[in-house]
């Protein structure tokens, strides 16, 4: 197709030019979240001629800095841990740290606290951690140094690098890990659930809470066979959570400042209404708005329902597609955020003083059993006011540009909560809202509520209304069950970032190896609609990445 | 990260002016950083969505800039630019064609009309509307030996050339109300136009701002810009633009990145030292061809560069620049129902719906006895407004005014109003936004009682929420708005044009210091408003100091003149090239 020079169009209302009416592109990415923009960055680098569509005012989806206790003060209203800053190709590919992009990793990365004023603490050092667990037991505390020399080994060397390679069959990993002694350990967690990785390592109640909530809090299943794996990941990664100085949009600035340099386009504040078709082969999106933008490739980063049945249309996918894209479940559960603004940081009333410079506090959990009995409330529609729990972060600790007044502190708590909640949010909204505020001042007595300006609260309904593709609240766009992981990721005609649709590409959450700002869909797909294009790849692998495929692929 | 950074221009400030200035030296090649403190670029060009689906603009909502040179020069349409508009609002001579008063609806009349179309330039054979705008927004201030008079002020030229019936000495000495009053009919619109000039900028009843407050009325309509002037992303979709255009030319953003000091030696700026807690640490990056200060005024003397440099006169000449009469307070009004306008506003020939369900008012424009109440209060340094909410005079813009495509409530079952925007008292000390807040709720209601002057259902089974802005909240969110002031220093006739910000600094240079150049709203002409219009008279003197070198875009404003000495910013091709 002869693709026509991008030229302004003169207003019929006004002195100036627009952007035109119709525009033709080498790819159109649907979605400027952290996946979009990364595809996006990829492929203007490579020369390609992109345009990138986001429905909000701003880019960056979940890497949202903004000013929600308004006026005057920033919080990062979604996104706020970065998992995987360490093994992301895109930091190292874009040298982000040229754009002033600082990562914080505190050492001190999770404090639990309980009511009778014990905690424990998980720390990127192992051993400060295990110091932590001697308080409790003895055996875990060794347990934990001696496993997670092991873990850290099957992250490093299998699954970071492996979130950034394709998906492969279960049956190809099964092969491919038996080369291996750390391997074959891989192997022996995936067929358990966490709650039996985490019960047969540990013996102390409340150190296996602690590492329950840290590997399930993004949505695992507790009692879930075939996910156990995930253990290893999501410990070691919330041992190296980092936060972004200046807010988690600043990655999504730098990554739109990427694209703007490499000739890309940006356009926000344009919904997407429909993915064209011509001949069997995609041709381009409408906007609301009703411009058209022409391309024989369209990626999205949407959810399954939004990009196949309702942008594209059920009579352009077969009918097995359509099947599965009608059966994907979202998240188990959501999450309700409350964000406040308060005269002094949370001050935690327990013995060690360490957990006030803690990045994440768990609070309102006792025992694994009552852990337990809140998720299994949530994923029934319900919580209980009494026993409810989550964790807090105060981030202007770490970061004095989201609050405009020094001594002011920005934090919030979040806990696991359902979209459909019993009694319904607006009913059950404030009213979790007074219940999360005293367990909070229960366990930190100074966020009473005199030392309280402000208060916003961010319930799965309005993770929904803020971000659409979101649906029903899921932050990753679907549910981490063993048939949604994977190469079954969002399923198997598209986890490797394709699909049946001739020029219809995914790069979202939906698709392998999944959400949390691992920065591995937008990149997968980056890979793979460069190679259908023939396009020469500018970037090279991670070396932790190469030295993966040698050891279990080639 | 310790690394030496070291750029051809440095900008302190990525807002408005700024990124306009960073946008055209980039694209004449130069190598820019620019800097910026907050965590977002964009100054007072910002959306927010407080509550999820609900957006609202807490400072610049509207496009004034419709007459810019930048349109063309920059190419924002590359960038992405987009208008929102309505094809049946397309109406540049009887927009308002009711006024808002007391008493109800009062007439706009033909020779209302006829005479706001006179004076603006759109009755002649051609139009010489945009003329006007550019002579009196976009060209530099002359250099000081050339005299000022009827027939070298670039917006005189244009009455001169085009309608010389109206070029009179007079001109120069008059307010705008007296402009109205020789050829428009009706009290309420003059006190309408007034009123907008107010809010904009330049205020309806000095002497000698005739042309500049009338201009600045005429910018934010038709024909200048379509209505409604809401660019599509609200006024931060066009910031994206003007942003993406620097970046496009290599532009290097850092946000974050507070500047602490600017660094001159031997009367030279040579750079910045950032502030401890910028991202990067109190690095310093280097300037080799300028400094440009997009930054207030006030800390760009008296903090940035201070005493080591500059005489105690200076100083305290800086110190009394007024930050007076440029204070809004800005009401987002949440609610179930959509606002209804009581039935005294309503009319049968006055179809609401063809501009939204509520078109959002100026009231009340009774009279200029109440224009002047209120002004009088505002600038008379009270802390407060002692006239009746139902006297005060505001403005609002009412969401549904956007295009049907560009909603700003996705949030199911509510709608969200405003902004309304009162000018109020600028505060001349720093009061700190929390503790305002109680004040606020006074405030919330003053403004909730003006409005149910028009509007009959703003009741509190009706009324969710109010987001407001106060003054106290702009300065603290934007330094670049010291007192609350949205234009940065007054826009009176001795601190405009070729007395802006003080006559020595008035063509964007710093005479003592070389290589520092000034580019914000508080120091440079036109001001204030989001004009792309520091940045495009800056180049001319950039051109002028050797610093840029501008491709076959470039063109110069037709009324500018070069100073003598220096190197034309008037490119050497033919006349008709530059008049475009």
């Amino acid at each position: 197709m002869q693709k026509r020079e991008l030229t302004g169009q003169p207003h019929p209302q006004c002195f100036f030019s627009e952007f035109p009416a119709e525009s033709d592109w080498d790819a159109v990415i649907i979605g400027a979240g952290p996946n979009g923009l990364m595809t996006a960055a990829y492929l203007a680098r490579a020369g390609l001629k992109v345009a990138l569509v986001e429905r909000r005012y701003e880019v960056g989806g979940g890497l949202a800095t903004e000013e929600i206790l308004f006026p005057g003060y920033y919080s990062n209203i979604h996104a706020i841990y970065h998992l995987m800053v360490d093994y992301m190709p895109v930091v190292k590919d874009f040298e982000l740290d040229r754009h002033g992009l600082v990562w914080i990793k505190p050492n001190l990365q999770t404090a639990m606290v309980f009511e009778d004023g014990g905690s424990l603490l998980l720390t990127r050092m192992i051993e400060d951690t295990a110091d932590s667990f001697h308080k409790f037991s003895h055996k875990d505390a060794v347990a934990f140094g001696k496993l997670m020399r092991t873990w850290r080994r099957i992250v490093s060397e299998i699954l970071a690098p492996a979130t950034y390679i394709p998906a492969m069959s279960p049956i190809d990993i099964s092969v491919a890990m038996q080369r291996t002694d750390i391997g074959n350990e891989m192997l022996e967690l995936v067929e358990q659930s966490p709650l039996e990785v985490i019960n047969k390592n540990f013996e102390n109640d409340r150190i296996r809470a602690l590492l329950l909530y840290v590997s399930c809090m993004w949505g695992l299943d507790p009692r879930e066979t075939g996910i156990g794996f995930y253990v290893p990941l999501l410990l070691d990664r919330g041992m190296n959570k980092c936060y972004l100085h200046g807010g988690s949009h600043k990655l999504a600035g730098a990554l739109a400042r990427e694209i703007v340099r490499a000739g890309g386009t940006i356009l926000e504040s344009s919904d997407v209404t429909k993915i064209n078709m011509n001949n069997g082969h995609v041709s381009g999106i409408e906007l609301m708005e009703g411009r058209t933008l022409n391309s024989e490739v369209v990626i999205s980063s949407l959810d399954p329902h939004t990009t196949f049945l309702d942008l594209l249309g059920a009579e352009h996918m077969p009918a097995d597609l359509k099947d599965s894209v009608e059966g994907w479940k979202y998240d188990k559960w959501s999450y309700n955020t409350l964000h406040v603004l308060s005269e002094e940081a949370p001050h935690y009333a327990c013995g060690d003083s360490w957990v006030d410079e803690s990045f994440m506090t768990i609070i309102g959990f006792e025992s694994t059993d009552q852990l337990l009995a809140h998720w299994d409330n949530v994923v029934a529609g319900k919580v209980d006011d009494n026993s409810l729990g989550g964790h807090c972060t105060c981030e202007s600790f770490f970061d004095s540009h989201l609050v405009r007044k020094p001594g002011r502190h920005v934090s919030f708590f979040q806990m696991h909560a359902p979209y459909d909640i019993e009694g319904g949010w607006d009913k059950r909204g404030p009213e979790l809202k007074e219940a999360i505020l005293s367990k909070w001042q229960k366990v930190a007595p100074n966020m009473k509520r005199e030392n309280i300006a402000m208060t916003s609260q961010e319930t799965p309904v309005d993770i929904e209304i803020r971000f659409p593709n979101m649906r029903r609240g899921s932050i990753k766009h679907g549910d981490y069950r063993p048939v949604q992981l994977g190469c079954f990721r969002p399923n198997q005609d598209c986890s490797n970032h394709d699909t049946p649709i001739k020029g219809l590409y995914l790069c979202g959450a939906s698709t392998y190896p999944g959400g949390l700002v691992l920065g591995g869909s937008g990149y997968l797909a980056a890979n793979r609609v460069s190679e259908d294009l023939g396009v020469t790849k500018w970037w090279k692998p991670t070396k932790e990445m190469e030295q993966y495929t040698k050891t279990y692929l080639e | 990260m310790s690394k030496e950074e070291r750029y051809d221009i440095v900008i302190i400030g990525a807002g408005h002016n700024g990124t306009t200035t960073a946008a055209y030296l980039a694209k004449c090649g130069l190598s820019v950083c620019l800097l910026e403190e907050r965590p977002e670029c964009g100054g007072s060009q910002e959306t927010t969505e407080p509550i999820a689906g609900v957006r609202i603009q807490p400072h610049a909502i509207a496009n004034y800039g419709g007459s810019a040179p930048g349109w063309d020069q920059l190419e924002m349409w590359r960038y992405g630019f987009r208008m929102d508009w309505k094809a049946g609002a397309y109406v540049p001579l009887d927009l308002n064609r009711y006024m808002l008063t007391t008493d109800g609806l009062s007439k706009v009349t033909d020779v209302d009309k006829m005479g706001w179309g006179k004076i603006c330039g759109m009755l002649t054979e051609p139009m010489f509307f945009k003329d006007l705008m550019r002579a009196t927004f976009w060209c530099p201030p002359h250099p000081p030996q050339v005299e000022l008079n009827e027939h070298t002020i670039p917006f005189m030229q244009v009455y001169k050339q085009h309608q010389p019936d109206m070029w009179t000495r007079e001109l120069l000495e008059m307010t705008m109300f007296d402009l109205m009053d020789e050829y428009l009919e009706t009290e309420p619109f003059k006190v309408n136009q007034a009123y907008i000039a107010l809010v904009s900028g330049a205020h309806g009843h000095m002497e000698g701002g005739a042309i500049p407050a009338l201009c600045s009325v005429a910018t934010v309509l038709p024909p200048a810009v379509a209505m409604p002037v809401a660019p599509r992303g609200n006024i931060h979709g066009y910031y994206h633009a003007l942003l993406r255009c620097a970046i496009a030319h290599g532009t290097v953003v850092r946000t974050c990145c507070p500047v602490e000091e600017i660094i001159i030696e031997h009367g030279r700026a040579v750079g910045v030292r950032l502030r401890d807690d910028a991202t990067q640490g109190p690095k310093k990056i280097w300037a080799d061809k300028a400094v440009i200060s997009a930054v207030h005024i006030k800390p760009t003397f008296l903090e940035m560069i201070g005493p080591r440099h500059l005489d105690n006169g200076f100083l305290q000449r800086i110190k009394d620049l007024s930050l007076k009469g440029g204070s809004l307070y800005m009401a987002h009004f949440l609610t179930r129902e959509r606002l209804h306008v009581r039935p005294k506003y309503q009319k049968d020939d006055y179809k609401y719906e063809d501009y939204g369900s509520f078109t959002g008012p100026f009231y009340p424009m009774d009279s200029r006895q109440l224009y002047f109440e209120h002004v009088t209060e505002v600038l008379g340094h009270q802390r407060s407004l002692t006239i009746p909410p139902e006297r005060a005079m505001y403005g609002m813009v009412a969401s549904e005014n956007y295009a049907e495509c560009h909603p700003q409530c996705t949030r199911p079952g509510l709608h969200i109003n405003g902004p309304l925007f009162m000018l109020v008292p600028t505060p001349q000390y720093n009061v700190d936004g929390i503790e305002a807040m109680e004040d606020k709720a006074k405030w919330d209601e003053y403004m909730r009682v003006a409005l149910s002057q028009v509007v009959d259902n703003i009741d509190s089974d009706n009324l969710v929420q109010i987001f407001s802005d106060g003054p106290w909240d702009q300065e603290f969110r934007n330094t670049g708005m010291m007192g609350g002031s949205w234009y940065g220093i007054r826009c009176d006739r001795d601190q405009w044009w070729n007395e802006r910000p003080l006559p020595e600094l008035a063509r964007y240079r710093v005479p003592d210091i070389e290589g520092l150049y000034l580019s914000h709203q508080s120091s440079a002409h036109p001001g204030g408003l989001c004009l792309m219009a520091v940045g495009y008279n800056l180049m001319h003197i950039l051109i002028e100091d050797g610093i840029a070198e501008p491709g076959d875009w470039w063109y110069a404003s037709p009324w500018y003149i070069p100073e003598e000495g220096k190197i034309s910013a008037i490119p050497r091709r033919p006349a008709s090239a530059a008049t475009q």
